[in-house]
């Protein structure tokens, strides 16, 4: 009995490495029809795209998954050797790094240059935003009426004391937030600002946004900051439970008098030695077609970077908002003096 | 005594010739292994040298108070809850007969099947708002009840369910391998159960606990995932936030190198209260434990007592990842699932072997070699554990990726041969690097058994005319036996389990569980990670259940 | 057949010596004792010889070939050396024809030789037992046929009765050694008990923290001790030193140290040197009576005697000629 299990382990583990090692091969010979994918994104959506655009082209995708940060450094270490073609992220700062780093190529195509507005991509070129997410506030129903929120500065005021949820700032998403805040009011300001915000936390920060979310709904605040397609997300969630919760909040898209709501993309870069550089600026420009930026906002819930498609169903519901239009490149070179300053504000 | 003519005898001279002669074939594979095992932590070493980055100060005035305050904490608290529940359930496994008692004996290793990250996914699901434990306290009408668990004393109770077993493993085997007659011995002199327990049996057992308790310690410290949902701010998630939000790897370097300190600490504690205690009965490896029978209602309360560590840290997270998998199976399930479960099964066996294999010739050659320093130097091959799995994964970047560029080089110069990343990107290089991972994991158990087999068995066997390699498999592996099935098991589920090291050296098409389960709880879809957290469960349930009952007829 | 010259061994690095330059030879045929007080290096010298442990200094010759140097070092494996551990050390997962067999299962008649030394040690019937089935005196039996089961050229025995009881002992000690001298094996062993050491060894060698103190045949290191540490091995010794030669009124060299067995001392009868004593304390030993005296110059002192009557107030004395002298 042991014996035959021990067999059949290794008969297994052989089996199922060979098969590896097979498509490893063939995606060797027919070098010119793969395109391999360094992401950060790990959506139904994407793999859902990244079937279609195999169906449609017979380039093969090879996906490697992991967070950002690892990919850029796995980058940088494999040097020209990466097999990299693309590089994938959920925010404009990790795109900016990773060209600081000359790990991406600028990529002269019209069909980018056409769809894509410019203060969503790099100036060089060398980046592409593909989705947009707004960072709203969500509040809940009988506590809070949306004529008291007006701005993001405005919840470091003294009236929300101890009302406010947000997550870690260790979340990429408040980083570029803060980072937005660096760029339109000033270090100073935006320091007084996170002090404020700190003060105001219900509680110590933890959690996803969508705790986020319960936690208001269960009374521990009054106010969440979160991203856009979360909320999205929860009311189409498999557990009813979340659906309902989602119900119980109302959402509000801050600084519409002003400069806007804050934006932050997902985006995408052709690696600077993508062995199969043409794939890739076919794999991205195939993320910006209509029929993909439809995928995007109907399975995911975020915003079309192209203006010829409306963000359909549910996020046309939440209506339509005025965007913080700032250079996103801005984002990623204030993300570290935001993290400075997140840590001298106390904000865990 | 200082002896006349010692100064002599003990010269530079007469120390090098006998270096010469004493260093033996196994004193440099003690070596070789070790660099090998040791070359990613030195890669990363060397960067220590270049200093810490810019913000260090900042992280200092910042962050490391409460780096350390929670790290602090949570070894405590972690100590002292895997204490009470691993030893007290190895205990009475060990010495009570009750009813399912063969049952418990392996469904108290079990939480180790469950990710610690998921375990605080699950139970923040429980008590969240609208979680499974709101709606029972809802439907009394308890509104009022709402437990907050995303704290650090919720993050040390996860931590500790979902850690136990390490301790418990260790010191059950000690336990079962206890010579009996000790504790006869001990009631003949009229102490009773619970005062031999802690009079004889605990002092006894000490190196077996501890060097459980270490592991999880060195897991505590190690934790991302859960600490990083619950918020609370450890040393490792100060790592990843120098490294990647700060953006100074130097600094994450450094920090890690303090981390790296303080295990090293405790494994010099651990040595230390070591020194004295040299375990070796010849007689103790065969002795047959006599299990108490007490009671119908003490092997009741033995039963409940011994249950509910077993339904804290297993089957409450089962459930509400079952109730999960429920919701989402639709999403989540399909034949791809199917093969990437064999891959990860497969994966985690292949490692387990080869760390065990690594383990064993460490510890064997180490042994073998008459070199004193080369018996401490083998110690250090377990360091490898307390590095967090993202910076061994670049520590094993380093040198492999340096070997291929060499090898690219080389081939195309010599037979103009073109070639891509040859060790970088493959399983070599994610074997190699859980291998470094988890040495200390192999390590520990057979250690601890092979301490348990007195010197006098083996030198018996050379004074037969048999050599060392004989020796080994014909007299030495059949009595540490124990050991090396325990630490196959344990490698194999944390090789399934792991994540950090495996995002970053995956190869392309070769996926596991633990990724999958990351990828939509990263997302913030927990309810979608439940199905392949069920499959790393039950994959790694089976082979513990399988190898138990395999100790057991033993 | 064994020479042994300036073998050392320190623990810690030359702080301290376990063995402290011994040298001895053993003649072919032999048995030898080594007997000294735990701590004495009695079991680092046999590991020494056994290649188990590695010398700091000295060589060990065995059989006209040097098998431990400063340059040169066989493996235990390869010296041909039979050793018995004090704690037998069998295989616990081996039988006892298994556990006989292991060392010679490269010869060709290895069944015959094993059941041969198994009838030798006479356990035949039992060959198919394991280890923990069998009574401390049988597995001591099981080691000898085992450690003799591939002919060794040299035999060691390790504190070999040290874990049995008096009478097993007694009887197991004649037994091993009628096995031995049958085997006309030469055979070193070691103990802390003189008895054993007397009953058995053509010769015995005395070690004292680390170094040879003396090394003669048996009577005549009873006879002629050469330190008192020697002498007080083998059997109850009193020292004289100078309150008790002024209690005796016997004026010896002060240069020297002096000792006086139990045994020749004599109560209530003519000797040399006599003085009285008063009983202090009578304790029954059995065989003995331990006495504690109270000498006239107020002097204490513990003797044991066979007599059976004594009376309070006795005489007690001995002849110079059995006063052991010894120069340090």
């Amino acid at each position: 009995m042991k014996k035959l299990l021990f067999a059949l382990t290794i008969l297994l583990t052989v089996v199922s490495c060979k098969e590896s090692d097979k498509k490893e091969t063939t995606g060797e010979q027919e070098k010119n029809m793969v395109v391999n994918v360094y992401t950060h994104r790990h959506y139904e959506a994407d793999q859902q795209l990244f079937k279609m655009f195999e169906d449609q082209t017979g380039i093969k995708v090879n996906v490697i998954n992991s967070n950002a940060d690892e990919l850029i450094q796995k980058m940088s270490m494999e040097g020209k050797q990466s097999p990299a073609d693309v590089l994938i992220t959920v925010d404009a700062g990790r795109l900016t790094r990773a060209k600081e780093q000359n790990l991406l190529q600028a990529v002269n195509s019209e069909i980018l240059d056409n769809a894509i507005p410019s203060h969503l991509k790099d100036m060089d070129n060398q980046w592409f935003g593909l989705t947009k997410r707004a960072r709203i506030i969500a509040y809940a129903k009988d506590r809070v009426k949306p004529e008291e929120l007006s701005t993001y500065e405005d919840l470091a005021s003294d009236k929300w004391r101890k009302k406010l949820l947000i997550r870690s700032s260790s979340n990429i998403y408040n980083q570029s937030l803060l980072a937005s805040i660096i760029v339109h009011n000033g270090e100073a300001e935006a320091k007084k600002w996170a002090e404020g915000i700190v003060k105001n936390m219900a509680r110590s920060p933890k959690g996803s946004d969508r705790d986020q979310v319960k936690a208001v709904v269960a009374g521990e605040g009054d106010l969440a900051i979160v991203n856009s397609y979360y909320i999205g997300q929860m009311l189409n969630s498999s557990d009813p439970e979340e659906v309902e919760t989602a119900g119980k909040i109302g959402l509000f898209f801050p600084n519409q008098d002003g400069r806007g709501t804050h934006m932050n993309v997902s985006g995408a870069g052709v690696a600077k030695y993508a062995p199969n550089k043409e794939n890739a600026v076919k794999f991205i420009e195939f993320l910006v077609s209509e029929e993909a930026q439809k995928i995007f906002a109907h399975s995911n819930y975020e915003y079309p970077v192209i203006s010829s498609i409306d963000p359909a169903g549910l996020l046309m519901e939440w209506g339509d908002f005025k965007e913080d239009s700032l250079l996103l490149s801005k984002l990623g070179e204030n993300n570290k003096k935001a993290v400075l300053i997140f840590d001298e504000a106390s904000w865990k | 005594m200082k002896q006349a003519g010692s100064s002599d005898i003990f010269s530079i001279k007469y120390r090098l010739e006998r270096l010469k002669r004493d260093s033996n074939k196994w004193s440099i594979f003690t070596l070789a292994i070790i660099l090998f095992i040791a070359l990613p932590v030195i890669s990363i070493g060397v960067k220590l040298f270049a200093g810490p980055g810019e913000t260090w100060g900042h992280i200092v005035d910042h962050l490391l108070p409460d780096y350390i305050g929670n790290s602090l904490f949570l070894v405590v608290v972690c100590s002292i809850l895997v204490l009470i529940m691993g030893v007290s359930t190895a205990w009475l496994v060990a010495r009570f007969e009750f009813p399912m008692r063969e049952q418990m004996e392996w469904l108290l290793i079990l939480p180790l099947a469950i990710p610690s990250y998921i375990v605080a996914y699950a139970y923040a699901g429980l008590f969240d708002y609208g979680g499974s434990m709101d709606l029972i306290f809802r439907w009394f009408g308890w509104d009022f009840i709402r437990i907050d668990i995303m704290n650090k004393t919720g993050l040390a109770f996860v931590l500790s369910i979902s850690l136990f077993p390490y301790v418990y493993v260790s010191s059950r085997a000690f336990f079962l391998n206890q010579a009996n007659n000790l504790l006869e011995a001990s009631k003949m002199l009229g102490v009773g159960e619970v005062r031999s327990f802690f009079k004889l049996m605990l002092p006894l057992a000490r190196p077996a606990i501890i060097a459980g308790l270490i592991l999880v310690l060195m897991e505590v410290l190690n934790d991302y995932g859960a600490a990083q949902y619950f918020g609370v701010n450890t040393f490792t998630t100060g790592i990843f936030r120098a490294w990647f939000s700060l953006e100074e790897p130097e600094t994450a370097v450094y920090l890690s190198a303090l981390l790296i300190v303080i295990v090293f600490a405790l494994i010099l504690i651990e040595k230390w209260q070591r020194r004295n205690i040299k375990v070796s009965n010849s007689k103790s490896n065969i002795t047959y434990i006599h299990r108490k029978k007490g009671s119908a209602w003490m092997q009741f309360f033995i039963l409940l007592a011994v249950l509910i560590p077993v339904i804290l840290g297993f089957f409450i997270p089962l459930v509400q990842l079952g109730y999960w998998a429920i919701l989402t199976a639709h999403n989540v399930f399909n034949m791809d699932f199917l093969m990437l479960s064999l891959q990860s099964f497969g994966i985690a066996f292949i490692t387990a072997l080869i760390t065990v294999i690594v383990a064993t010739l460490l510890i064997y050659f180490s042994k073998w070699s008459f070199l004193g320093f080369i018996k401490s130097i083998a110690r250090l091959g377990i360091l490898g554990y307390a590095i967090p799995g993202a910076v061994i994964a670049i520590g094993i970047m380093i040198p492999t990726l340096a070997f291929d560029k060499w090898l690219i080089n080389t081939l195309d110069y010599l037979f103009s041969i073109k070639t891509g990343l040859l060790i970088n990107g493959t399983l070599v290089a994610l074997v190699y690097a859980y291998c470094v991972r988890f040495l200390a994991v192999a390590f520990n158990p057979i250690e601890s058994t092979s301490l348990k087999v007195n010197n006098t068995i083996p030198d018996s066997s050379k004074m037969l005319g048999v050599g060392n390699l004989k020796t080994f498999f014909k007299i030495e592996f059949p009595l540490i036996k124990t050991g090396i099935f325990s630490a196959l098991i344990l490698v194999f589920i944390d090789v399934l389990k792991e994540l950090p090291l495996t995002l970053i050296l995956k190869p392309f098409h070769v996926n596991t569980l633990a990724v999958k389960a990351y990828e939509y709880a990263s997302d913030e879809m927990v309810m979608e990670a439940a199905i392949p957290s069920l499959f790393i469960i039950f994959t790694a349930a089976l082979p513990v259940i399988f190898l138990n009952r395999l100790l057991i007829k033993k | 057949m064994l020479t042994i010259s300036s073998l050392s061994k320190s623990f810690d690095k030359g702080k301290s010596y376990a063995l402290n330059k011994v040298s001895f030879k053993l003649e072919k045929g032999d048995v030898c004792a080594i007997v000294g007080e735990s701590g004495s290096g009695k079991t680092t010298l046999v590991r020494l010889i056994a290649g188990l442990e590695r010398p700091d200094h000295g060589t060990i010759e065995l059989d006209g070939e040097v098998v431990s140097s400063l340059k040169k070092l066989v493996p235990p494996e390869k010296r041909k050396i039979g050793l018995v551990f004090q704690e037998y050390a069998l295989f616990p997962h081996l039988t006892l024809i298994e556990n006989v067999l292991y060392g010679i299962s490269k010869q060709k008649n290895k069944q015959e030789r094993a059941r041969e030394v198994l009838e030798l040690v006479g356990l035949t019937s039992m060959e198919n037992r394991y280890p923990h089935q069998l009574s401390g005196g049988q597995q001591q039996r099981v080691a000898l046929a085992r450690a003799l089961a591939p002919n060794p050229s040299l035999l060691i025995l390790d504190e070999p009765f040290s874990n049995l009881d008096a009478m097993l002992r007694m009887q197991l000690r004649s037994q091993v050694f009628e096995i031995i001298k049958k085997t006309g094996v030469t055979a070193i062993f070691v103990t802390h008990d003189t008895q054993d050491a007397l009953s058995v060894a053509d010769e015995i060698l005395i070690l004292q923290k680390g170094e040879v103190v003396q090394k003669d045949e048996a009577a005549n290191l009873y006879i002629k001790p050469n330190s008192v540490y020697v002498a007080s091995l083998f059997g109850n010794t009193i020292q004289l030193n100078k309150a008790l030669q002024t209690a005796f009124e016997c004026p010896l060299n002060a240069n020297c140290c002096h000792a006086i067995r139990n045994e020749s001392l004599t109560i209530n009868s003519e000797c040399e040197y006599v003085t009285h004593a008063k009983v202090l304390k009578k304790t029954f030993l059995g065989d003995n009576i331990q006495l504690l005296l109270k000498l006239d110059n107020g002097e204490q002192l513990t003797v044991l005697t066979k007599e059976r009557n004594i009376e309070d107030k006795i005489t007690i004395g001995f002849n110079s000629k059995d006063v052991l002298e010894f120069s340090s």
